[in-house]
């Protein structure tokens, strides 16, 4: 009988197979043919490869299934039980059924979002169907290798995890800069693994044992879990269209020593161009050492796709103005599905000096779990921070946190028994930092004493779904002075115990404490003070907020957080004493604006494209008792127009075009302020989409802000969008202008069907098509009504639409 | 290293045809280029195949058939290819879709620098090549790429797959066979021995049969 694995990995030596793929090539595999194919139609040559191994020392022996999968192949069931077969026959012809089969995944091929368009859950499918298949033959384990994006990795953990109760190993394909080709790092990329509750985790391919040693130390340094090492054979090198390695097994072996002596590796073995001989001498060089297992690093990390941020260290500020309470702006754009506005907010935050970003979109008018997981992903396709997922419905914490790119921050649970049973499950699963609340069905105690009680409670239920403590971040409640005095010395007191006596984190939404108090910024500053001097490791605070920021900055220099006082000078060094305090330092950059526009009139301004200056001419009018409509019809719109006929006469060029429309843009929002009520009516309001199976949108956003700048409402749809959304928006929002864009010549297919349906289903809307493959032609073959070049024929198209009576 | 952008071309991508661009515009298309070049990360990688055959039209290299009169009148002659790929990485993509959120002006100049950056990126690997084959005493014909002429779009898979391009420099395909990340450039250069006239190796332009694309220079 075997010995599990589980009880071995981390305990003592243990050793993979070397290379494949460089092997099959010396045995006649042709470039471009897939390796997989053997198994089934020269599976004597698989299993001298596996034996190879065997006989050399490997433990683990990989399945010659790297990229087996239903993307590549329609016999997936044959060829998945005929490469089990093939080791298992390897195992017993060399009497090594001691070993262990592992059902090796490696990457699809495909590219996950925001990079690719293989959806995350149908890159689970792909990978469950692998797992599904391997189980059935019999593997003891599985391991996902290779992986260059951490997030397919994730999909491959979660389907193997859904699809059996093996062992899972996963490892990393770094380059030579230990940054992955997706932009994530070693620390993002162990956090996630980490949190996936994989079984080890390491590093494979890409290079040979020197030029992997740092991001092995690294892992060694951070992550608590077993270390595996797949090293090449030293770099790859072109030759004669060859690829070829230069590392023989001796120098090979003395690398590895080298590493071993080093930091705490738990299992070696080898990748591209490694053969039996290196790792013999592999196992021969580190089994002269002794086994140092992995420890347990008391560190609690969150992770973006591509960085880690540590919480316990320096204080972390969590952006909190992704989140509808109290805010009539933002609640709208969830009813109407706008999720730029939703994005905007978040790189504002993350300009102003944000750590983490909190997201909660709950609205009990939307479908809160979809817009979870729409706004996750699409926060993630443009900014690098890590979200902290904050709701209290089950699916949409699920949703959220199953399509999140990294290690997440968790908002929340508490002491309620029916919570605890609802949350923990789930960060078990996925991973991730979870906030916990020190109330429970009683309430929330009116003392240090019995919230340091729920506190324990929700430690030891931690314990028993096996999330570690150290994932666990206390928030202590902050609850507003203004009803009961104490309240501010209540969580000081249990900031500082949780710190002192429990040895864990805290955080805190910290401007609570003044609700009902005039000049709330005051108190709210000088308490954020307060609690990060007793202790507070995270607060959610709004960023934005200049009196906050200064507290946060001056704290962490005083305490000697701040090494040379370098965040301090860099956010203040530029701000006017006396003046209030500057917002930050580096708040989003407004490019292009010109020191000497300080004197520019409203249409000079606009014409130029100089959007800060645009807005402050525009105070001006105002304040000089000029009315607002006054200035859009007669300063404005002028100035938009001939910036308009320039673009059409080609003496104003794209950029230039944009730049007026956002400068008009910014007069726009000024003027909004002082209309009230009486807002600028729209125009008309356009159906704006790039079609299905086109994920390419540049060309319909520049149209949506000239649209928007001459007074249209346009609904958006985005990219890839179905016909029947399409004609379903059009018939419930009575929409009389439909702009569709498609950039390649196969998506115009989709065009076309847009159309062929609108006008199937009697939608009475006009249609404007156009992209870069678009033609008159083209439009008039597809059925479109009107084709136009570019933003400003649009424009002009919808002039004649709207301006005309219907 | 990542090159230098030539702002000459930005422009052309922008569609400055011959006019000045203003002082805002220059000054905000200096500071998109130096974000750019800061996140940008490029990569290459290339592989010499030998060109086994080629009548009518059909082209066999690298174990692959290729229909197209277009490449085969581009590698008349030959009896070898570079098959070449670059990209300047995913960054950038990031860098436009957040603009294109926050200010859509900085996407467009984005999406030209980067443009002209891939292109860049290209033509310092293509004297590259075509150094390596003055060495053998070869010339190089202009670099042609799949989607040019009658050349389908459809031997992307066969580029991606032959030089390995998801692992070693992170771009694949999509379902639409355009790549990500989307500044990425496929290409194939045809060696021969002789001599190439100038003008087919100078003007990018030259080797697109595109008659009214409006970035023709």
């Amino acid at each position: 009988m075997k010995n599990d694995l589980r009880k071995r990995l981390g305990r003592e030596w243990l050793f993979c197979d070397g290379g494949t793929g460089t092997i099959l090539q010396a045995k006649g595999l042709k470039g471009g043919e897939l390796p997989e194919t053997w198994n089934l139609t020269r599976p004597e040559d698989i299993i001298e490869l596996h034996a190879g191994y065997l006989v050399a020392g490997s433990d683990i022996i990989n399945t010659n299934t790297f990229g087996a999968n239903s993307l590549k192949f329609n016999n997936l069931n044959e060829i998945i039980t005929a490469a089990v077969g093939n080791v298992r026959e390897a195992m017993r012809r060399t009497g090594r059924e001691d070993a262990y089969v592992a059902l090796d995944i490696g990457p699809t091929g495909k590219m996950l979002p925001p990079v690719g368009d293989l959806p995350f859950e149908r890159a689970v499918e792909i990978f469950g169907e692998v797992v599904r298949l391997g189980v059935a033959a019999g593997v003891d384990l599985v391991l996902i290798e290779t992986m260059n994006d951490p997030y397919e990795a994730k999909a491959a953990v979660v389907a193997a995890k859904e699809n059996c109760d093996l062992p899972v190993l996963a490892t990393i394909a770094f380059n030579q800069k230990e940054k992955l080709t997706t932009g994530g790092d070693v620390d993002s990329a162990v956090a996630l693994l980490e949190g996936l509750h994989v079984d080890a985790l390491g590093v494979n391919c890409g290079m040979g044992p020197r030029q992997m040693a740092p991001i092995v130390r690294r892992m060694a340094e951070i992550s608590s879990l077993p270390i595996i090492v797949n090293p090449n054979a030293g770099l790859p090198r072109s030759e004669n269209g060859r690829t070829v390695f230069d590392v023989g097994p001796e120098e090979f072996a003395e690398e590895i020593f080298k590493m071993a002596s080093e930091c705490p590796v738990q299992v070696f073995g080898g990748c591209c161009g490694t053969t039996p001989e290196h790792i013999v001498r592999e196992v021969a060089a580190v089994r002269k050492l002794p086994f140092r297992p992995a420890t347990e690093k008391a560190r609690t990390v969150v992770s973006s796709f591509s960085h880690a941020v540590e919480i316990g260290q320096k204080p972390i500020i969590i952006g909190e103005r992704i989140n509808p309470t109290g805010k009539k702006k933002f609640k709208e754009a969830l009813r109407k599905h706008d999720v730029e506005y939703i994005l905007q907010q978040g790189i504002d935050q993350e300009g102003a000096g944000a750590h983490v970003l909190d997201v909660n979109v709950g609205l009990p008018e939307i479908d809160e779990p979809a817009m979870m997981e729409e706004v996750v992903t699409r926060l993630q396709s443009v900014l690098t921070l890590p979200l902290q997922i904050d709701t209290s419905n089950r699916e949409a914490l699920e949703r959220g946190m199953r399509h999140y790119n990294g290690k997440p921050m968790v908002n929340s649970v508490n002491g309620k028994q029916e919570v605890i049973e609802q949350v923990f499950p789930l960060v078990a699963k996925y991973g991730g930092v979870l906030v916990a609340l020190m109330l429970d069905e009683q309430g929330i105690p009116d003392n240090a004493d019995g919230r340091l009680a729920i506190a324990k409670r929700i430690y030891e239920a931690a314990d028993r779904y096996g999330v570690p403590r150290k994932d666990i971040v206390i928030d202590c409640l902050a609850m507003t002075i203004s009803s009961e005095a104490r309240s501010a010395l209540v969580t000081l007191e249990t900031l500082r115990r949780v710190r002192d006596e429990l040895h864990g984190n805290t955080i805190l939404g910290v401007s609570n404490i003044s609700f009902g108090l005039p000049m709330r910024e005051i108190v709210n500053a000088h308490f954020l003070t307060m609690a990060l001097q007793n202790g507070l490791s995270c607060a959610i605070i709004n960023p934005n907020n200049a009196a906050m920021m200064a507290s946060y900055r001056a704290f962490c220099a005083l305490a000697a957080l701040d090494p040379n006082c370098a965040e301090y000078i860099e956010a203040y060094a530029n701000a006017t004493p006396g003046t209030s305090a500057p917002t930050v330092g580096n708040a989003p950059k407004t490019t292009g604006e010109n020191a000497s526009g300080s004197t520019l009139s409203l249409g000079e301004a606009v014409a130029r494209g100089v959007t800060g200056r645009a807005a402050e001419a525009t105070r001006e009018l105002l304040q000089s008792g000029r009315v607002g409509m006054d200035i859009i019809n007669e300063e404005l719109v002028p100035a938009l127009d001939r910036v308009g006929q320039g673009f059409e006469k080609g003496t104003v060029f794209l950029p230039q075009l944009l730049m007026s429309a956002e400068a008009a843009q910014a007069a726009f929002e000024v003027i909004k302020e002082t209309l009230q009520g009486n807002a600028r009516q729209a125009k008309g309001r356009i159906i704006l989409a790039t079609v299905k199976g086109d994920i390419h949108d540049i060309g319909k956003n520049i149209v949506k802000v000239m649209l928007e700048n001459y007074g249209y409402e346009v609904l958006d749809l985005g990219k890839d969008v179905s016909p029947e959304r399409i004609v379903q928006t059009a018939i419930d929002e009575k929409i009389r202008l439909i702009g569709l864009s498609a950039l390649m010549t196969t998506t115009v297919v989709s065009m076309a069907e847009t159309i062929k349906l609108l006008r199937e289903k009697g939608v009475p809307a006009k249609v404007v098509v156009g992209g870069a493959v678009l033609t008159q032609e083209y439009a008039d073959a597809i059925g479109a009504d009107y084709y136009a070049r570019d933003a400003m024929e649009t424009v002009r198209y919808a002039n004649r639409i709207f301006l005309s009576k219907p | 290293m990542t090159p230098d952008i030539p702002r000459k071309e930005v422009f052309r991508y922008l569609g400055y045809c011959g006019g000045e661009p203003s002082a805002e515009v220059s000054m905000m298309v200096e500071e998109c280029v130096a974000q750019l070049q800061e996140v940008a990360e490029p990569r290459t990688t290339h592989q010499y195949f030998p060109l086994e055959c080629m009548d009518e039209g059909i082209l066999h290299f690298a174990g692959i058939v290729v229909k197209s009169r277009d490449l085969a009148k581009n590698l008349q002659n030959c009896h070898e290819v570079c098959m070449m790929a670059a990209t300047i990485g995913a960054e950038v993509d990031r860098l436009i879709r957040q603009a294109e959120v926050r200010r859509m002006s900085e996407a467009v100049i984005y999406q030209a620098a980067g443009a002209a950056l891939v292109e860049e990126v290209c033509d310092q690997l293509n004297a590259e090549i075509v150094s390596a084959a003055q060495a053998r005493g070869l010339v190089c014909r202009p670099r042609f790429s799949p989607g040019y002429g009658d050349f389908s779009l459809e031997h992307q898979r066969d580029f991606i797959r032959i030089l390995n391009t998801p692992k070693l420099l992170g771009v694949c395909l999509l379902d639409s066979l355009l790549m990500t990340p989307s500044k990425s450039v496929t290409a194939v250069v045809g060696l021969c021995h002789g001599e190439v006239s100038e003008s087919l190796v100078n003007h990018p332009c030259e080797r697109c049969g595109c008659p009214d694309c409006q970035f023709r220079a």
